[in-house]
Protein backbone atom coordinates (compact mmCIF):
# COMPACT_ATOMS: atom_id res chain seq x y z
CA UNK A 1 0.00 0.00 0.00
CA UNK A 2 2.60 2.56 1.04
CA UNK A 3 4.84 1.61 -2.05
CA UNK A 4 1.35 2.45 -4.35
CA UNK A 5 0.82 5.54 -2.74
CA UNK A 6 4.55 6.36 -3.19
CA UNK A 7 4.58 5.68 -7.57
CA UNK A 8 1.61 8.00 -7.37
CA UNK A 9 3.72 10.49 -5.11
CA UNK A 10 6.32 10.24 -7.77
CA UNK A 11 3.86 10.06 -11.22
CA UNK A 12 1.34 13.38 -9.53
CA UNK A 13 4.55 15.52 -8.11
CA UNK A 14 6.30 15.61 -11.36
CA UNK A 15 3.37 16.05 -13.53
CA UNK A 16 3.03 19.31 -14.54
CA UNK A 17 -0.17 20.19 -16.06
CA UNK A 18 -1.26 18.58 -12.01
CA UNK A 19 0.57 20.56 -10.45
CA UNK A 20 -0.82 23.73 -12.46
CA UNK A 21 -4.63 21.98 -12.04
CA UNK A 22 -3.95 22.23 -8.21
CA UNK A 23 -2.51 25.36 -8.32
CA UNK A 24 -5.43 26.83 -9.75
CA UNK A 25 -7.85 25.04 -7.41
CA UNK A 26 -6.01 26.75 -4.75
CA UNK A 27 -6.35 29.88 -6.65
CA UNK A 28 -10.17 29.92 -7.47
CA UNK A 29 -10.31 28.32 -3.86
CA UNK A 30 -8.95 31.55 -2.44
CA UNK A 31 -10.99 33.71 -4.79
CA UNK A 32 -14.12 32.36 -3.54
CA UNK A 33 -13.53 33.45 -0.33
CA UNK A 34 -12.07 37.03 -0.50
CA UNK A 35 -15.30 37.69 -3.08
CA UNK A 36 -17.53 37.37 0.05
CA UNK A 37 -16.77 40.21 2.17
CA UNK A 38 -16.79 42.37 -1.78
CA UNK A 39 -20.45 41.44 -1.77
CA UNK A 40 -21.55 42.18 1.77
CA UNK A 41 -20.73 45.70 1.09
CA UNK A 42 -23.75 45.58 -1.45
CA UNK A 43 -26.10 43.90 1.33
CA UNK A 44 -27.70 46.10 4.13
CA UNK A 45 -28.33 44.96 7.48
CA UNK A 46 -27.20 41.89 6.78
CA UNK A 47 -23.40 40.80 6.73
CA UNK A 48 -22.07 38.22 5.29
CA UNK A 49 -19.20 37.98 7.34
CA UNK A 50 -21.35 36.30 10.44
CA UNK A 51 -21.47 33.44 8.49
CA UNK A 52 -17.42 33.45 8.99
CA UNK A 53 -18.25 33.21 12.20
CA UNK A 54 -18.29 30.14 14.62
CA UNK A 55 -20.19 27.69 14.10
CA UNK A 56 -21.22 28.54 11.26
CA UNK A 57 -18.57 28.94 9.01
CA UNK A 58 -18.18 25.10 8.74
CA UNK A 59 -21.30 24.74 7.42
CA UNK A 60 -21.21 28.00 5.29
CA UNK A 61 -17.42 27.25 3.79
CA UNK A 62 -18.17 23.06 3.03
CA UNK A 63 -21.22 24.66 1.39
CA UNK A 64 -19.40 27.31 -0.82
CA UNK A 65 -16.45 25.48 -1.43
CA UNK A 66 -18.39 21.95 -2.59
CA UNK A 67 -18.51 22.99 -6.31
CA UNK A 68 -14.16 22.71 -6.66
CA UNK A 69 -14.54 18.61 -5.94
CA UNK A 70 -15.36 18.66 -9.75
CA UNK A 71 -12.39 20.25 -10.10
CA UNK A 72 -10.33 17.77 -7.73
CA UNK A 73 -12.68 15.41 -10.27
CA UNK A 74 -10.87 16.72 -13.69
CA UNK A 75 -7.72 16.30 -11.87
CA UNK A 76 -8.34 12.81 -11.54
CA UNK A 77 -9.65 12.12 -15.31
CA UNK A 78 -6.25 14.06 -16.31
CA UNK A 79 -3.85 11.68 -14.40
CA UNK A 80 -5.98 8.43 -14.87
CA UNK A 81 -6.50 8.78 -19.01
CA UNK A 82 -2.96 10.33 -18.88
CA UNK A 83 -2.12 6.57 -17.87
CA UNK A 84 -3.81 5.64 -20.91
CA UNK A 85 -2.57 7.75 -23.52
CA UNK A 86 0.96 6.66 -22.13
CA UNK A 87 0.48 2.78 -22.11
CA UNK A 88 1.95 3.04 -18.70
CA UNK A 89 -0.84 0.83 -16.87
CA UNK A 90 0.60 -1.38 -19.45
CA UNK A 91 3.88 -1.06 -17.99
CA UNK A 92 2.89 -1.42 -14.57
CA UNK A 93 1.12 -4.87 -15.69
CA UNK A 94 4.13 -6.03 -17.52
CA UNK A 95 6.15 -5.18 -14.15
CA UNK A 96 4.00 -6.96 -11.54
CA UNK A 97 0.70 -4.73 -10.38
CA UNK A 98 -2.47 -6.74 -10.74
CA UNK A 99 -5.44 -4.78 -11.91
CA UNK A 100 -6.55 -4.33 -8.10
CA UNK A 101 -3.33 -2.93 -7.52
CA UNK A 102 -3.59 -0.29 -10.04
CA UNK A 103 -7.61 0.32 -8.89
CA UNK A 104 -5.97 0.61 -5.22
CA UNK A 105 -3.74 3.01 -6.61
CA UNK A 106 -6.04 5.83 -8.15
CA UNK A 107 -8.17 5.33 -4.97
CA UNK A 108 -5.09 6.22 -2.98
CA UNK A 109 -4.96 9.41 -5.11
CA UNK A 110 -8.43 10.13 -4.36
CA UNK A 111 -8.48 9.26 -0.95
CA UNK A 112 -4.88 11.58 -1.08
CA UNK A 113 -6.56 14.74 -3.01
CA UNK A 114 -10.21 14.57 -0.62
CA UNK A 115 -8.10 14.28 2.45
CA UNK A 116 -6.14 17.84 1.24
CA UNK A 117 -9.45 19.28 0.19
CA UNK A 118 -11.11 18.74 3.66
CA UNK A 119 -8.03 20.01 5.28
CA UNK A 120 -7.90 23.07 3.74
CA UNK A 121 -11.39 23.67 4.06
CA UNK A 122 -11.05 22.79 7.60
CA UNK A 123 -8.03 25.12 8.12
CA UNK A 124 -9.68 27.88 6.38
CA UNK A 125 -12.64 27.75 8.17
CA UNK A 126 -10.47 27.88 11.17
CA UNK A 127 -8.96 30.47 10.23
CA UNK A 128 -11.93 32.78 9.37
CA UNK A 129 -13.38 31.11 12.58
CA UNK A 130 -10.85 33.01 14.68
CA UNK A 131 -10.43 35.97 12.79
CA UNK A 132 -14.43 37.03 12.82
CA UNK A 133 -15.73 35.67 16.03
CA UNK A 134 -16.54 37.45 18.91
CA UNK A 135 -17.00 34.64 21.02
CA UNK A 136 -14.61 31.90 21.15
CA UNK A 137 -15.20 28.70 23.33
CA UNK A 138 -13.72 25.54 22.57
CA UNK A 139 -17.39 24.12 22.52
CA UNK A 140 -18.97 26.88 20.41
CA UNK A 141 -15.45 26.51 17.63
CA UNK A 142 -16.01 22.50 17.65
CA UNK A 143 -19.53 22.61 16.86
CA UNK A 144 -20.61 21.97 13.36
CA UNK A 145 -17.24 20.06 12.56
CA UNK A 146 -18.82 17.05 11.45
CA UNK A 147 -19.67 18.87 8.24
CA UNK A 148 -15.63 17.89 7.44
CA UNK A 149 -16.46 14.22 7.17
CA UNK A 150 -19.41 14.92 4.66
CA UNK A 151 -17.24 17.00 2.88
CA UNK A 152 -14.76 13.74 2.82
CA UNK A 153 -16.91 11.86 1.47
CA UNK A 154 -18.27 14.60 -0.99
CA UNK A 155 -14.65 15.12 -2.35
CA UNK A 156 -13.88 11.37 -2.32
CA UNK A 157 -17.63 10.31 -4.52
CA UNK A 158 -16.90 13.25 -6.77
CA UNK A 159 -13.10 11.61 -7.46
CA UNK A 160 -14.71 7.98 -7.50
CA UNK A 161 -17.09 9.30 -10.54
CA UNK A 162 -14.17 11.27 -12.33
CA UNK A 163 -12.32 8.01 -11.84
CA UNK A 164 -15.33 5.72 -13.91
CA UNK A 165 -15.75 7.80 -16.59
CA UNK A 166 -11.90 7.89 -17.41
CA UNK A 167 -11.99 4.40 -17.52
CA UNK A 168 -14.89 4.14 -19.52
CA UNK A 169 -13.60 6.38 -22.26
CA UNK A 170 -9.74 6.01 -21.70
CA UNK A 171 -9.31 9.64 -23.78
CA UNK A 172 -9.00 13.04 -21.79
CA UNK A 173 -10.55 15.19 -23.54
CA UNK A 174 -13.99 13.07 -24.15
CA UNK A 175 -13.82 12.02 -20.65
CA UNK A 176 -13.44 15.53 -19.25
CA UNK A 177 -16.52 16.82 -21.72
CA UNK A 178 -18.39 13.55 -20.50
CA UNK A 179 -18.26 14.37 -16.97
CA UNK A 180 -18.81 18.23 -17.03
CA UNK A 181 -21.45 17.33 -19.09
CA UNK A 182 -23.37 14.80 -16.28
CA UNK A 183 -22.57 17.74 -13.62
CA UNK A 184 -23.71 20.77 -15.42
CA UNK A 185 -26.32 19.42 -17.85
CA UNK A 186 -27.73 15.80 -17.81
CA UNK A 187 -27.93 16.19 -13.50
CA UNK A 188 -29.67 19.49 -13.86
CA UNK A 189 -32.16 18.92 -16.58
CA UNK A 190 -33.24 15.62 -14.58
CA UNK A 191 -33.60 17.22 -11.66
CA UNK A 192 -36.57 19.77 -13.75
CA UNK A 193 -37.68 16.91 -15.23
CA UNK A 194 -38.57 15.02 -12.23
CA UNK A 195 -39.12 18.10 -10.03
CA UNK A 196 -42.77 16.72 -9.09
CA UNK A 197 -41.18 13.19 -7.84
CA UNK A 198 -39.56 12.49 -4.95
CA UNK A 199 -36.55 10.26 -6.76
CA UNK A 200 -35.13 13.48 -7.55
CA UNK A 201 -33.22 13.43 -4.19
CA UNK A 202 -32.09 10.28 -5.31
CA UNK A 203 -30.28 11.57 -8.42
CA UNK A 204 -26.54 10.87 -8.03
CA UNK A 205 -24.96 14.22 -7.85
CA UNK A 206 -27.30 15.56 -6.12
CA UNK A 207 -26.92 13.33 -3.06
CA UNK A 208 -23.36 14.22 -3.37
CA UNK A 209 -24.33 18.01 -2.88
CA UNK A 210 -26.73 17.77 -0.69
CA UNK A 211 -23.85 16.48 1.87
CA UNK A 212 -22.75 19.63 2.24
CA UNK A 213 -26.22 21.60 2.07
CA UNK A 214 -26.83 25.62 1.93
CA UNK A 215 -26.69 26.58 5.73
CA UNK A 216 -30.55 27.44 7.26
CA UNK A 217 -29.52 31.53 6.64
CA UNK A 218 -33.29 32.51 7.84
CA UNK A 219 -32.33 31.00 11.13
CA UNK A 220 -28.65 32.26 11.32
CA UNK A 221 -29.74 35.89 10.73
CA UNK A 222 -32.45 35.64 12.80
CA UNK A 223 -30.27 34.31 15.54
CA UNK A 224 -28.19 37.47 15.26
CA UNK A 225 -31.31 39.36 15.11
CA UNK A 226 -32.35 38.05 18.00
CA UNK A 227 -35.55 37.93 16.43
CA UNK A 228 -38.35 35.80 18.79
CA UNK A 229 -40.94 35.57 15.92
CA UNK A 230 -41.42 31.96 14.86
CA UNK A 231 -40.78 32.37 10.66
CA UNK A 232 -43.92 31.19 8.23
CA UNK A 233 -44.22 28.16 6.75
CA UNK A 234 -44.16 29.99 3.36
CA UNK A 235 -40.31 31.28 4.33
CA UNK A 236 -39.53 27.49 5.23
CA UNK A 237 -40.65 26.42 1.98
CA UNK A 238 -37.64 28.46 0.10
CA UNK A 239 -35.12 25.36 1.81
CA UNK A 240 -34.79 22.40 0.25
CA UNK A 241 -36.01 19.56 2.30
CA UNK A 242 -34.47 16.68 0.37
CA UNK A 243 -33.44 12.84 2.67
CA UNK A 244 -33.07 12.66 5.80
CA UNK A 245 -29.74 13.48 6.66
CA UNK A 246 -28.69 9.26 6.87
CA UNK A 247 -30.16 8.49 3.89
CA UNK A 248 -28.63 10.92 2.14
CA UNK A 249 -25.50 9.62 3.37
CA UNK A 250 -26.44 6.10 3.31
CA UNK A 251 -26.67 6.27 -0.54
CA UNK A 252 -23.92 8.78 -1.45
CA UNK A 253 -21.98 5.64 0.42
CA UNK A 254 -24.07 3.26 -2.01
CA UNK A 255 -23.49 5.14 -5.13
CA UNK A 256 -19.73 5.10 -4.01
CA UNK A 257 -19.61 1.43 -3.57
CA UNK A 258 -21.37 0.84 -7.29
CA UNK A 259 -19.04 3.25 -8.92
CA UNK A 260 -15.77 2.18 -7.49
CA UNK A 261 -17.33 -1.79 -8.17
CA UNK A 262 -17.71 -0.47 -11.61
CA UNK A 263 -14.19 0.93 -12.02
CA UNK A 264 -13.18 -3.00 -10.48
CA UNK A 265 -14.74 -4.66 -13.59
CA UNK A 266 -13.74 -2.50 -16.08
CA UNK A 267 -9.98 -2.31 -15.08
CA UNK A 268 -10.34 -6.18 -14.44
CA UNK A 269 -11.83 -6.32 -18.70
CA UNK A 270 -9.46 -3.88 -19.67
CA UNK A 271 -7.11 -4.92 -22.60
CA UNK A 272 -3.91 -2.59 -22.09
CA UNK A 273 -2.51 -1.00 -25.80
CA UNK B 1 15.41 -29.26 -16.21
CA UNK B 2 12.80 -27.78 -14.11
CA UNK B 3 9.59 -26.05 -16.01
CA UNK B 4 9.15 -22.64 -16.03
CA UNK B 5 6.13 -22.05 -18.07
CA UNK B 6 3.62 -24.29 -19.66
CA UNK B 7 0.53 -23.36 -22.34
CA UNK B 8 -2.19 -25.41 -22.70
CA UNK B 9 -4.50 -24.83 -25.04
CA UNK B 10 -4.52 -21.24 -25.14
CA UNK B 11 -6.78 -19.35 -27.83
CA UNK B 12 -7.28 -15.81 -28.31
CA UNK B 13 -9.60 -13.86 -30.56
CA UNK B 14 -10.05 -10.08 -31.48
CA UNK B 15 -13.54 -10.28 -32.61
CA UNK B 16 -13.42 -11.83 -36.05
CA UNK B 17 -9.83 -12.51 -36.11
CA UNK B 18 -8.05 -15.39 -34.61
CA UNK B 19 -4.94 -14.31 -32.74
CA UNK B 20 -4.06 -17.74 -31.73
CA UNK B 21 -5.90 -20.75 -31.28
CA UNK B 22 -5.41 -23.86 -28.83
CA UNK B 23 -1.39 -23.44 -28.50
CA UNK B 24 0.64 -25.44 -26.44
CA UNK B 25 4.57 -24.68 -25.41
CA UNK B 26 6.49 -25.99 -23.29
CA UNK B 27 9.47 -23.69 -21.71
CA UNK B 28 11.88 -24.98 -19.20
CA UNK B 29 14.43 -22.99 -17.00
CA UNK B 30 17.46 -21.87 -18.62
CA UNK B 31 15.95 -22.12 -22.17
CA UNK B 32 16.68 -19.39 -24.71
CA UNK B 33 13.09 -19.71 -26.65
CA UNK B 34 12.40 -18.30 -29.69
CA UNK B 35 8.72 -17.46 -30.72
CA UNK B 36 9.13 -16.99 -34.43
CA UNK B 37 7.01 -16.17 -36.82
CA UNK B 38 5.24 -13.32 -39.83
CA UNK B 39 3.44 -10.27 -38.62
CA UNK B 40 0.06 -11.46 -37.16
CA UNK B 41 1.24 -14.35 -36.26
CA UNK B 42 0.33 -14.62 -32.86
CA UNK B 43 3.72 -13.83 -31.14
CA UNK B 44 3.06 -10.37 -29.16
CA UNK B 45 -1.07 -11.66 -28.10
CA UNK B 46 1.32 -15.05 -26.68
CA UNK B 47 3.35 -12.78 -24.87
CA UNK B 48 0.55 -10.09 -23.98
CA UNK B 49 -1.33 -13.19 -22.16
CA UNK B 50 2.26 -14.49 -20.15
CA UNK B 51 2.55 -10.69 -19.11
CA UNK B 52 -0.50 -10.22 -17.84
CA UNK B 53 -1.68 -7.26 -20.60
CA UNK B 54 -4.87 -9.23 -21.83
CA UNK B 55 -6.86 -11.84 -21.01
CA UNK B 56 -7.05 -15.30 -22.95
CA UNK B 57 -10.35 -16.62 -24.58
CA UNK B 58 -9.52 -20.21 -23.96
CA UNK B 59 -6.57 -22.53 -22.40
CA UNK B 60 -4.30 -21.66 -19.37
CA UNK B 61 -0.97 -21.29 -18.64
CA UNK B 62 1.01 -21.39 -15.47
CA UNK B 63 4.80 -19.76 -14.36
CA UNK B 64 7.17 -22.18 -12.30
CA UNK B 65 4.23 -24.67 -12.17
CA UNK B 66 1.63 -22.47 -10.71
CA UNK B 67 -1.26 -20.43 -11.64
CA UNK B 68 -0.57 -17.46 -12.69
CA UNK B 69 -0.29 -14.41 -9.79
CA UNK B 70 1.17 -10.73 -10.44
CA UNK B 71 3.72 -11.84 -7.73
CA UNK B 72 5.22 -14.12 -10.79
CA UNK B 73 5.78 -10.95 -13.44
CA UNK B 74 7.80 -9.18 -10.32
CA UNK B 75 10.22 -11.89 -10.61
CA UNK B 76 10.12 -11.76 -14.30
CA UNK B 77 11.89 -9.02 -16.49
CA UNK B 78 9.58 -7.99 -19.68
CA UNK B 79 9.59 -5.84 -22.40
CA UNK B 80 6.35 -6.09 -24.36
CA UNK B 81 6.51 -4.53 -28.02
CA UNK B 82 8.10 -0.72 -27.37
CA UNK B 83 8.83 0.48 -23.89
CA UNK B 84 6.08 2.99 -22.20
CA UNK B 85 7.31 4.87 -19.59
CA UNK B 86 5.94 8.37 -17.98
CA UNK B 87 7.21 10.48 -20.64
CA UNK B 88 7.71 13.49 -18.15
CA UNK B 89 9.82 11.83 -15.53
CA UNK B 90 13.40 11.59 -15.77
CA UNK B 91 15.07 7.55 -16.46
CA UNK B 92 16.12 7.24 -12.73
CA UNK B 93 11.97 8.21 -11.38
CA UNK B 94 10.76 6.40 -14.07
CA UNK B 95 13.00 2.92 -12.57
CA UNK B 96 11.82 3.86 -9.30
CA UNK B 97 8.62 3.49 -10.44
CA UNK B 98 9.26 0.24 -11.54
CA UNK B 99 11.23 -0.90 -8.27
CA UNK B 100 8.42 0.30 -5.96
CA UNK B 101 6.38 -2.43 -7.95
CA UNK B 102 8.69 -4.86 -8.19
CA UNK B 103 9.46 -4.38 -4.72
CA UNK B 104 13.33 -4.12 -4.86
CA UNK B 105 15.98 -1.53 -3.45
CA UNK B 106 16.49 1.85 -6.03
CA UNK B 107 20.47 0.81 -5.19
CA UNK B 108 19.89 -1.52 -8.77
CA UNK B 109 19.13 1.41 -10.65
CA UNK B 110 22.53 2.51 -11.54
CA UNK B 111 23.37 -0.83 -12.82
CA UNK B 112 20.79 -1.50 -14.95
CA UNK B 113 21.66 1.89 -16.16
CA UNK B 114 25.37 0.98 -16.60
CA UNK B 115 24.83 -1.75 -18.42
CA UNK B 116 22.33 -0.23 -20.94
CA UNK B 117 24.37 2.56 -21.01
CA UNK B 118 22.34 5.50 -20.14
CA UNK B 119 23.79 6.37 -16.82
CA UNK B 120 25.16 9.65 -18.30
CA UNK B 121 20.93 10.54 -19.65
CA UNK B 122 19.73 9.45 -16.06
CA UNK B 123 18.01 12.63 -15.36
CA UNK B 124 17.22 12.73 -18.78
CA UNK B 125 13.13 13.15 -19.37
CA UNK B 126 12.22 9.71 -21.21
CA UNK B 127 10.87 11.67 -23.70
CA UNK B 128 13.80 13.34 -25.09
CA UNK B 129 15.12 9.63 -25.69
CA UNK B 130 15.74 8.46 -29.10
CA UNK B 131 14.02 4.95 -29.96
CA UNK B 132 17.41 3.24 -29.60
CA UNK B 133 17.69 4.45 -25.88
CA UNK B 134 13.87 4.05 -24.99
CA UNK B 135 14.41 0.50 -26.37
CA UNK B 136 17.57 0.07 -24.00
CA UNK B 137 15.63 1.60 -20.77
CA UNK B 138 13.14 -0.76 -21.61
CA UNK B 139 15.72 -3.56 -21.00
CA UNK B 140 17.41 -2.07 -18.19
CA UNK B 141 14.12 -2.00 -16.70
CA UNK B 142 13.96 -5.94 -17.37
CA UNK B 143 16.62 -6.22 -15.78
CA UNK B 144 16.09 -4.77 -12.77
CA UNK B 145 15.96 -6.71 -9.71
CA UNK B 146 18.40 -9.35 -11.73
CA UNK B 147 15.63 -11.73 -12.45
CA UNK B 148 16.45 -15.17 -14.04
CA UNK B 149 13.81 -15.02 -16.68
CA UNK B 150 13.53 -12.60 -19.68
CA UNK B 151 10.68 -12.09 -21.86
CA UNK B 152 11.18 -10.24 -24.65
CA UNK B 153 8.69 -9.15 -27.89
CA UNK B 154 10.99 -7.76 -30.86
CA UNK B 155 13.26 -6.18 -28.80
CA UNK B 156 15.45 -5.07 -31.89
CA UNK B 157 12.22 -3.43 -33.68
CA UNK B 158 13.02 0.05 -35.23
CA UNK B 159 16.90 0.25 -34.32
CA UNK B 160 19.46 1.27 -36.61
CA UNK B 161 22.24 -1.57 -37.30
CA UNK B 162 24.17 -0.28 -34.35
CA UNK B 163 21.18 -0.31 -31.96
CA UNK B 164 20.90 -3.59 -32.83
CA UNK B 165 24.56 -4.73 -32.52
CA UNK B 166 24.06 -3.01 -28.73
CA UNK B 167 20.97 -4.94 -28.00
CA UNK B 168 22.03 -8.54 -29.06
CA UNK B 169 24.75 -8.28 -27.43
CA UNK B 170 23.16 -6.91 -24.09
CA UNK B 171 20.75 -9.93 -24.72
CA UNK B 172 23.28 -12.18 -25.24
CA UNK B 173 25.35 -11.87 -22.35
CA UNK B 174 22.13 -12.34 -20.55
CA UNK B 175 21.75 -15.47 -21.95
CA UNK B 176 25.35 -16.17 -21.60
CA UNK B 177 25.33 -16.26 -17.52
CA UNK B 178 22.25 -18.73 -17.89
CA UNK B 179 19.39 -16.55 -17.50
CA UNK B 180 15.95 -18.12 -19.30
CA UNK B 181 14.86 -16.13 -22.06
CA UNK B 182 11.53 -16.04 -24.05
CA UNK B 183 12.56 -14.13 -27.59
CA UNK B 184 9.31 -13.00 -29.55
CA UNK B 185 10.74 -11.81 -33.58
CA UNK B 186 10.23 -12.51 -36.67
CA UNK B 187 13.95 -11.50 -37.37
CA UNK B 188 15.15 -15.08 -37.95
CA UNK B 189 18.69 -14.18 -38.06
CA UNK B 190 18.02 -13.21 -34.58
CA UNK B 191 16.08 -16.16 -33.40
CA UNK B 192 19.20 -18.21 -34.82
CA UNK B 193 21.45 -16.20 -33.07
CA UNK B 194 20.42 -15.97 -29.48
CA UNK B 195 17.84 -18.49 -28.90
CA UNK B 196 18.40 -22.68 -28.21
CA UNK B 197 14.90 -23.53 -28.50
CA UNK B 198 12.24 -21.90 -31.35
CA UNK B 199 8.77 -22.26 -31.70
CA UNK B 200 7.33 -21.36 -35.18
CA UNK B 201 3.73 -19.65 -35.26
CA UNK B 202 1.46 -18.82 -38.10
CA UNK B 203 -2.01 -17.40 -38.05
CA UNK B 204 -1.92 -18.23 -34.45
CA UNK B 205 -1.02 -21.47 -35.04
CA UNK B 206 2.03 -24.03 -33.80
CA UNK B 207 4.01 -24.69 -36.94
CA UNK B 208 6.92 -26.22 -35.09
CA UNK B 209 8.94 -26.23 -31.59
CA UNK B 210 12.16 -28.01 -30.87
CA UNK B 211 15.98 -27.27 -30.92
CA UNK B 212 16.93 -24.76 -32.97
CA UNK B 213 19.88 -26.99 -34.29
CA UNK B 214 17.25 -29.93 -35.05
CA UNK B 215 15.27 -27.51 -36.75
CA UNK B 216 18.22 -26.65 -39.12
CA UNK B 217 19.47 -30.33 -39.10
CA UNK B 218 16.66 -31.84 -40.46
CA UNK B 219 16.87 -31.86 -43.93
CA UNK B 220 20.75 -31.44 -45.72
CA UNK B 221 21.30 -30.02 -48.68
CA UNK B 222 24.46 -30.27 -50.91
CA UNK B 223 25.06 -29.21 -54.36
CA UNK B 224 26.72 -31.13 -56.91
CA UNK B 225 27.44 -30.63 -60.54
CA UNK B 226 29.31 -33.03 -63.22
CA UNK B 227 29.80 -33.01 -67.28
CA UNK B 228 26.39 -33.61 -67.80
CA UNK B 229 24.01 -31.87 -65.10
CA UNK B 230 20.20 -33.20 -67.16
CA UNK B 231 21.33 -36.53 -66.82
CA UNK B 232 22.47 -36.38 -63.02
CA UNK B 233 18.75 -34.40 -62.53
CA UNK B 234 16.96 -37.36 -64.12
CA UNK B 235 19.04 -39.97 -62.45
CA UNK B 236 18.58 -38.60 -59.27
CA UNK B 237 14.72 -37.94 -59.57
CA UNK B 238 14.09 -41.11 -59.90
CA UNK B 239 16.79 -42.81 -57.35
CA UNK B 240 14.62 -42.11 -54.21
CA UNK B 241 17.49 -40.77 -52.31
CA UNK B 242 16.44 -37.13 -52.55
CA UNK B 243 13.21 -35.07 -51.73
CA UNK B 244 13.99 -32.10 -53.84
CA UNK B 245 15.86 -31.05 -56.54
CA UNK B 246 16.71 -27.41 -58.06
CA UNK B 247 18.95 -25.98 -60.45
CA UNK B 248 20.73 -23.02 -59.00
CA UNK B 249 24.12 -20.82 -61.34
CA UNK B 250 25.31 -24.02 -62.99
CA UNK B 251 24.93 -26.46 -59.67
CA UNK B 252 22.14 -28.90 -58.71
CA UNK B 253 20.79 -28.15 -54.95
CA UNK B 254 19.87 -31.43 -53.67
CA UNK B 255 17.51 -31.80 -50.37
CA UNK B 256 18.48 -35.01 -49.88
CA UNK B 257 15.86 -37.64 -47.84
CA UNK B 258 16.57 -38.11 -44.00
CA UNK B 259 19.21 -41.05 -43.24
CA UNK B 260 20.89 -40.27 -46.99
CA UNK B 261 24.30 -38.81 -46.98
CA UNK B 262 26.28 -37.09 -49.55
CA UNK B 263 28.71 -40.06 -49.61
CA UNK B 264 25.88 -41.98 -50.58
CA UNK B 265 24.85 -39.39 -53.72
CA UNK B 266 28.85 -39.56 -54.79
CA UNK B 267 28.33 -43.36 -55.13
CA UNK B 268 25.19 -43.35 -56.99
CA UNK B 269 26.77 -40.56 -59.57
CA UNK B 270 29.61 -42.77 -59.80
CA UNK B 271 27.03 -46.33 -60.56
CA UNK B 272 25.74 -43.99 -63.48
CA UNK B 273 29.02 -43.27 -64.82
CA UNK B 274 28.84 -39.63 -64.31
CA UNK B 275 31.95 -38.24 -61.76
CA UNK B 276 30.72 -35.38 -59.63
CA UNK B 277 33.60 -32.29 -59.99
CA UNK B 278 31.67 -30.30 -57.41
CA UNK B 279 30.28 -31.12 -54.04
CA UNK B 280 29.15 -28.76 -51.15
CA UNK B 281 27.29 -29.38 -48.26
CA UNK B 282 25.51 -26.78 -47.32
CA UNK B 283 23.25 -26.41 -44.54
CA UNK B 284 19.88 -25.07 -44.93
CA UNK B 285 19.77 -21.40 -42.85
CA UNK B 286 16.60 -21.16 -40.56
CA UNK B 287 15.19 -18.72 -42.97
CA UNK B 288 14.60 -21.06 -45.72
CA UNK B 289 12.80 -23.89 -43.13
CA UNK B 290 10.95 -20.99 -41.45
CA UNK B 291 10.08 -19.31 -45.10
CA UNK B 292 9.09 -23.66 -46.85
CA UNK B 293 6.93 -23.86 -43.32
CA UNK B 294 4.98 -21.09 -43.66
CA UNK B 295 5.01 -21.61 -47.34
CA UNK B 296 3.52 -25.68 -46.56
CA UNK B 297 0.76 -24.70 -44.25
CA UNK B 298 -0.44 -22.00 -46.57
Amino acid sequence: MRKLLHTEQIKLFNYNPFRITIALYLVAFTLGILIYPAIDKEIPVISLSDLFRFPDVWLFLAWITEPYNAVLALVVIMITTKEFSDHTFKTQVVFGLSRTDLLLQKLLSIAFLSLFAMLLVGLTSLALGLIYSYKLTLKIALENTWILGKYLLAAFSYMTIGLMVALLIKNTALSLITFLALRVFVDPVLWLLLRNHEIRWYLPFRTITRLTPVPDLIEIFQRKMNSAEPIDEATMDILPKGLPEWLNVLMVILYTSLVIYGCYRLLQRRRFT
Amino acid sequence: MKELLSIEGLSKSYKSIRAIHNLHLLISEGQSFGILGPNGSGKTTTLSIITGIIRQDSGSFKWFGEEPVSEHRKSIGSLIESPHFYPYLNLEKNLRIICDIKGISYKDIPRVLEMSRLIQRRKSRFSTLSLGMKQRLGLAAAMLGDPQVLVLDEPTNGLDPEGIAEVRELVNNQVGIGKTLILASHILSEVEKICSHVAILKKGELLANGPVRELLAEDEIIEVSCRDNQLLKRKLGSSGLVSEIEEENGVLVLTLKERVTAHEINAFAFSCNLVLHHMLSRKRSLESQFLELVKEES
